[in-house]
């Protein structure tokens, strides 16, 4: 197998500016682990510290509340060494995480799946990046080097969720389904996935007769069942106690008892909430969380890879704990999409909103936190900007994936300018 | 959402008079196909809503109700369950008489007490002991302690009367033990009753005997009743009057009281005081006395440089009684609230505070100016004592200064007068003159206020959670009712037997699990909650989610509708 230079390049390249940065900056990871933007209860590596200490201690990591992360971490991290005295081991892992991550997406966008699926095929094929410039575009972005500097845990949910896309586009729909239930035993969240990666699966079988639908969809089922339950008898026999593992991490998932700012718009809605209301809103939140995988599979059924990338910015936008790393996960994917950049109408705004409260968000933050010359409604106005940023590029993309099945469909209207009615 | 409604938008349609569209633009006709996307769509976003999000809301906002008897708790409050009595057994002692006669003594008296009782819900019941040593009866613990074991069915008793004669004597004299339950009636043997006499003398003499030694607990007693509940003749109002003025004196009642005891000095000495010993030697039996009623933790403290408040009116020298004097309303501003370290509350429960006040050598002996008295009471708030030590002549300069150390035998007389303020503020009454009779009476006094207040409470947690449906009644508010409901049910039986030490006990447990269930934390969450306070928690998230759905729904049931229509049109 020949070396791809430009890939070696790209990826050597990524790796040394991680390098150079923790080098020039020796501070900086510390500072951005402590930062509410990249660090979020449910992926803080300080947390993570805390967690860790109390294990190796033979004590429950998960007494005192503070670490609500899966327990298989735990012994992962206690295999390298302290990160007190020696960062850069620790360092070096997660960099490593990010360029297997880079790479596959890289192998995602090779598969092509997202030009040509097997019900849909796009309008521009020929606008379109290779493997090497989406993960580039991956490995540059400052959001993904922030996250992957924080030593934020979300890193590995990132992970299995590329993964499983990646082996669903290579015809492993085995592995996609380990994948997708490791990242779904990390966060939770991933699990609503199943059903758009169900498909992608399927549309990857090739055999003659296809199988049938529900004993296909059981089958990838009961490995994800597996695979989850798995990971779950392992964690139990780290930790011992079932119930209380599951609480700390599921639970808090679910519950999100800690409302320590963030992105997200759940935390300063439920400071707010009344407490009698507080578990319909918790449910309202989740359904509404969940609502549009039914909807967007239904309506994106013959390009499954698309639903996934919205879904993913779906989630940025709407899960409970988002934190910019999820974000950094929609932005990877969008690049696949390249021949829909023609087709979206409000690029522009979007950027500017989300540079705009990438800029002004720590500034707000600042001003509320330590200036105490603000006060919560500046950062939260702030992460309603950046949420309404992201759900402009998340509705325009939408738009154009619909304007260019449309434009497939009737190939005489292309290029015509449409108008809201 | 926004990708469902975008999906084929129509091109504007021009209007014909535009010149320059000439081509009439309409949009594509939509396929068959992409009508029915749009239908799953909606039905997909529907079917949530309706089969997760409905059972969510309806768990989530439904209100726990737990079943609790409305109608019963109403009847205690309304004094309609129970009508408390007290029935008090008292035990006639006749060592030096007949049988016969003690019989008919008996009698006479029971009836001349009948006749003068015209409080029909304290009574008094004499009972003859045939055991003439009945040791001088249980005294006040035991008779608790035997509520307990084999004696638990039998009744209290209240007062033994010896009947001892006497020579030499005229008429029937009376002797209270200040410590026992007892009173010996000395009787001259020549008034020995016959049975021929239907009105002895004798008997008269200790019918007006008990019925003036339990005059004030009756009018108390009667007192509480009619405040509680109408139909009941009040006592005169002069005797209402004296009543209410010692209820105000003293304290709420509590479970539990803290007492704290501080030492205050304006100079650097006495800098200690032997207070264990003096708190274990004084107050300790008392305390432990009052063990059926309440329970009592102490703390002490001692304040060295304490100063009056600017505002207080300082002591004055008084030539005529060699002495620096207080006036008497400048007793008020006496405590320096502001500076003294006085904890208006230690843990919960109220606190009492007791304040010894050792003046400076230079202004000793300190009196109040009035009555040369060195104690007074703040009512509801504790009691203070100004203590004169005897000065020592140990300063260098010759000055006279205070001991440094205050002895057991120096705090004597304040701990004497602490326990007399003690017993005022707790309520206890100022007659008899025997201690276990006027705590005997307080057991009653205090058995009947509970169980009046914890029906109350009862009533009151029946109105209010019937006034407002919207809030909930947890569990734990339903198995409290219920354990207060069977506890007064206790109170009363008990009462009605004369068993007021059991009546007490299961009072105490009623008015506590009353209490708990009337200040329940989550039920006065949503006390005042009404229902357009609803719709502000729910418009402003759910109508921007709804209104993009409910139109779609509405738009494609006008589809189906039409299409079904267009169907049955041709046929």
């Amino acid at each position: 197998m020949s070396v791809d230079r430009r890939k070696v390049a790209v990826f050597g390249a990524a790796f040394v500016l991680r390098l150079l940065l923790i080098g020039l900056f020796p501070s900086l990871p510390d500072l951005l682990t402590g930062r509410v933007e990249v660090s979020t209860p449910v992926n803080s590596f300080k947390r993570l510290q805390e967690g860790l200490f109390l294990y190796t201690r033979n004590v429950s990591p998960y007494d005192g509340g503070v670490f609500h992360q899966a327990p298989l971490l735990l012994p992962l991290f206690a295999l390298l060494p302290d990160v007190r005295s020696s960062p850069l081991p620790t360092a070096i892992f997660y960099f490593l995480v990010d360029l297997v991550n880079a790479h596959a997406l890289s192998t995602i966008s090779e598969s092509g799946q997202s030009i040509q699926g097997k019900l849909h095929s796009a309008v521009r094929k020929h606008i379109r990046w290779d493997g090497v410039s989406v993960a580039a575009w991956f490995l540059f972005n400052p959001f993904t080097i922030a996250t992957c500097l924080a030593r934020s845990t979300s890193v590995f949910t990132t992970s299995g969720i590329l993964f499983a896309v990646s082996n669903a586009v290579g015809g492993n729909n085995v592995n996609a389904m380990l994948a997708l239930g490791f990242a779904s035993y990390l966060s939770l969240y991933p699990a609503l996935l199943f059903i758009p990666l169900i498909l992608l699966c399927y549309d990857q079988r090739t055999q003659n007769p296809l199988p049938n639908v529900a004993v296909f969809v059981a089958q990838q089922g009961a490995i994800l069942l597996a695979s989850v339950s798995g990971l779950l008898g392992l964690s139990y026999l780290i930790t011992g106690n079932f119930w209380e593992f599951m609480s700390a991490t599921y639970g808090f998932h679910l519950l999100v008892p800690d409302l320590t700012p963030n992105v997200g718009l759940w935390w300063y809605f439920f400071i707010e909430m009344f407490d009698s209301f507080r578990e319909f809103f918790l449910g309202v939140f989740w359904l509404h969380l969940a609502s549009y995988v039914g909807g967007m599979t239904v309506r994106l059924r013959r390009q499954p890879l698309f639903i996934i990338t919205s879904l993913l910015g779906v989630f940025a936008i709407f899960k409970p704990y988002p934190s910019i790393s999820d974000a950094s996960l929609f932005f990877a994917l969008l690049p696949l999409y390249r021949h829909l950049f023609p087709l979206m109408r409000y690029t522009f705004v979007a950027i500017s909103v989300l540079l705009y409260s990438t800029l002004l968000g720590p500034a707000f933050y600042h001003l509320w936190i330590y200036a105490g010359s603000g006060n919560a409604n500046f950062f939260y106005a702030i992460t309603l900007v950046w949420s309404l940023g992201l759900s402009i590029l998340l509705a325009d993309s939408i738009f154009a994936a619909l304007r260019d099945e449309w434009e497939q469909a009737h190939p005489e209207a292309q290029g015509v300018e449409v108008k809201q009615v | 959402m926004t990708g469902k409604n975008g999906d084929h938008e129509s091109p504007r349609v021009s209007t014909p008079s535009n010149a320059n569209a000439n081509v009439k633009r309409i949009p594509p006709p939509e396929s068959p196909a992409a009508v029915q996307t749009r239908f799953k769509v909606i039905a997909a976003f529907w079917a949530v809503i309706i089969f997760l999000g409905f059972p969510i809301w309806w768990k989530t906002t439904s209100v726990y109700r737990a079943h609790i008897p409305f109608q019963e708790m109403v009847d205690w409050a309304d004094g309609k369950t129970c009508r408390p009595v007290f029935p008090l057994e008292i035990h006639l002692a006749t060592p030096a008489m007949q049988s016969p006669e003690a019989q008919h003594l008996l009698r006479t008296t029971q009836h001349t007490l009948d006749d003068l009782n015209e409080f029909a819900t304290h009574h008094l019941r004499l009972k003859l002991t045939n055991d003439s040593d009945t040791p001088t009866t249980q005294d006040d613990e035991n008779s608790q302690g035997n509520a307990s074991n084999a004696e638990k069915e039998a009744a209290d008793t209240a007062l033994t009367v010896r009947l001892l004669p006497q020579e030499d004597l005229a008429a029937p004299r009376s002797e209270l033990h200040a410590d026992t339950t007892q009173l010996d009636v000395f009787y001259p043997p020549s008034q020995t009753p016959v049975s021929s006499s239907s009105n002895p003398p004798l008997s008269a003499f200790i019918a007006g005997e008990l019925q003036q030694l339990y005059a004030e607990e009756k009018a108390t007693i009667a007192h509480i009743l009619s405040s509680h509940a109408v139909g009941l003749d009040s006592p005169s109002p002069q005797v209402a009057g004296s009543i209410s003025r010692r209820w105000r004196r003293s304290m709420q009642y509590a479970e539990i009281y803290h007492l704290s005891f501080s030492l205050f000095t304006p100079g650097p000495a006495p800098s200690a005081w032997d207070i264990e010993a003096a708190v274990d030697e004084y107050l300790s039996p008392l305390l432990r006395a009052f063990a059926p009623i309440s329970n009592f933790t102490v703390d002490t403290q001692v304040q060295l440089y304490a100063t009056f408040s600017p505002t207080a009116t300082l002591p004055e020298y008084d030539e005529t009684e060699a002495a620096w004097t207080l006036k008497k309303e400048g007793l008020s501003a006496f405590v320096n609230a502001a500076e003294w370290p006085l904890n208006p509350s230690i843990g919960n429960g109220p606190t009492i505070n007791f304040i010894l006040y050792i003046p400076d050598p230079s202004q000793s002996p300190l009196v109040v100016k009035e009555n040369r008295a060195s104690s007074w009471i703040i009512p509801q708030w504790g009691g203070v004592f100004l203590l004169n030590p005897p000065l020592s002549q140990t300063d260098s300069s010759g000055d006279r200064v205070n001991p440094a150390h205050l002895p057991l035998e120096t705090l004597r007389p304040a701990f004497m007068t602490f326990s007399h303020q003690l017993l005022t503020l707790l309520g206890t009454p100022s007659t008899p003159v025997s201690l276990p009779l006027r705590l005997q009476t307080l057991i009653r006094v205090r058995a009947a206020t509970l169980l009046l207040s914890a029906s109350s409470t009862m009533g009151s947690l029946a109105r209010l959670t019937e006034s407002l449906p919207s809030i909930p009644i947890p569990a734990t508010v339903s198995a409290s009712v219920s354990a207060t409901l069977s506890r007064l049910a206790a109170t009363c039986s008990h009462l009605r037997a004369g068993r007021f030490g059991a009546a007490l006990a299961n009072a105490r447990v009623a008015e506590k699990e009353a209490e708990r269930s009337f200040f329940e934390k989550s039920m006065v969450g949503q006390v005042y909650f009404p229902d357009e306070h609803k719709v502000a928690v729910y418009l402003p998230l759910l109508g921007p989610i709804g209104v993009p759905l409910v139109i779609g729904l509405i738009k494609e049931l006008k589809r189906v509708v039409a299409s079904w229509k267009a169907q049955r049109r041709p046929t």
